[in-house]
């Protein structure tokens, strides 16, 4: 689907204060605003140290702008509508409610947006104990399988441990239906924490498909999926890019 | 996977066993469609599902409203804790009808 016939679409901008820097950090660079709007208001709400949202009307267009400072930087959420803010008037959810619950999700610290070089970092911090390929649902149920036992022997039981096993779940679910048709879920133990890496190599989140499920899987996306990870898991990380998506859940202990 | 077999006796019964996930469809279908010839009501027991994601819960919900479209009506028994935690946390109720619970 082209950029412009998209109905809503979301890109991720980071302002950093100490080299004054603007970049994008999902989807394009097109700028919502020109460059020293979106840095004066960046820098407000570091100033004010709030979750700001900034709405920019068009002629049948809305872009919402949420600004959220952290203390060296400022994430910068652009939720640009084409007019569409509901899916058919079924029971799937929203696209628009989903990209709000995100940036949600990011004022709250529970989930955290990588750039290239934070993914990096992420993952050279220890090597998996254990790695699955998902390449269909008779690959992703025996992943299941072995995930919740493997957090059974490091202390995760009962229904926390069926929470994380249903959160690698629904985001390898994502990495099969619109991550290519496949990826990887790894498992790297922590003294803290657990940590369930799911990665694909498909085209990126473009958050319209967690709506869109393919024709042959009609039926299988409520878009709710996102939602039960940033409700059950302690840290979310995303990167996603041209290049591919990579979720890392990180669940104290 | 899910696993299913059907009782028609006493009731147009669908029993569900496994794991409902994103390609529970089919199965799911066919047992409700062979379960409702002759029907206007089918049970769906949750016995023996001992997982369920936000992909296996659309499917589900989907029927649902295509059987209450078509004039038949499910009815959920036994759900399992971990069904019924999932079901809560996306509001299942709601989208389907209360009715869908009762009894």
């Amino acid at each position: 689907m082209s950029e412009t016939k998209r109905p809503a679409t979301l890109r991720v901008f980071r302002y950093e204060a100490a080299d004054s820097t603007l970049r994008p950090i999902i989807g394009d660079a097109v700028l919502p605003l020109s460059r020293d709007e979106l840095v004066k208001l960046a820098r407000d709400a570091m100033a004010q140290r709030t979750f700001v949202v900034h709405a920019v009307p068009g002629s049948g267009q809305a872009d919402e702008l949420c600004f959220i400072p952290s203390d060296d930087r400022c994430e910068i959420l652009s939720i640009h509508s084409n007019g569409w803010h509901r899916h058919y008037g079924d029971h799937r959810r929203s696209l628009m409610q989903i990209l709000n619950d995100l940036a949600a999700a990011v004022a709250c610290s529970r989930l955290r947006l990588l750039d290239d070089h934070e993914l990096r970092l992420e993952l050279d911090r220890a090597r998996p104990t254990l790695s699955f390929a998902i390449t269909d649902s008779a690959t992703l149920a025996e992943a299941r399988t072995r995930l919740g036992d493997a957090l059974e022997l490091l202390g995760i039981e009962g229904a926390r441990r069926e929470e994380t096993v249903l959160c690698a779940s629904e985001a390898a679910t994502n990495a099969l239906v619109h991550g290519g048709g496949g990826g990887t879920v790894s498992l790297i133990p922590f003294d803290d924490r657990v940590r369930v890496v799911v990665a694909d190599s498909g085209p990126g989140l473009n958050f319209l498909n967690w709506l869109e499920a393919p024709a042959k899987r009609a039926q299988a996306s409520m878009g709710y999926g996102y939602k039960i990870i940033l409700d059950h898991i302690d840290r979310v990380c995303l990167h996603t890019g041209t290049s591919g998506t990579t979720l890392i859940l990180d669940q104290l202990i | 996977m899910l696993h299913t077999t059907v009782d028609k006796e006493p009731e147009p019964t669908v029993h569900l066993q496994g794991e409902m996930d994103l390609d529970c469809a089919e199965t799911l279908r066919w047992a409700v469609g062979d379960a409702a010839v002759g029907a206007q009501e089918v049970v769906l027991d949750f016995a023996g599902v001992r997982f369920i994601d936000s992909s296996g819960t659309g499917i589900f919900v989907r029927l649902c409203l295509d059987m209450q479209q078509r004039g038949i009506r499910l009815h959920v028994r036994n759900l399992t804790p971990a069904v019924a935690q999932v079901f809560d946390m996306l509001r299942v109720r709601e989208l389907v009808g209360e009715e869908v619970f009762a009894g």
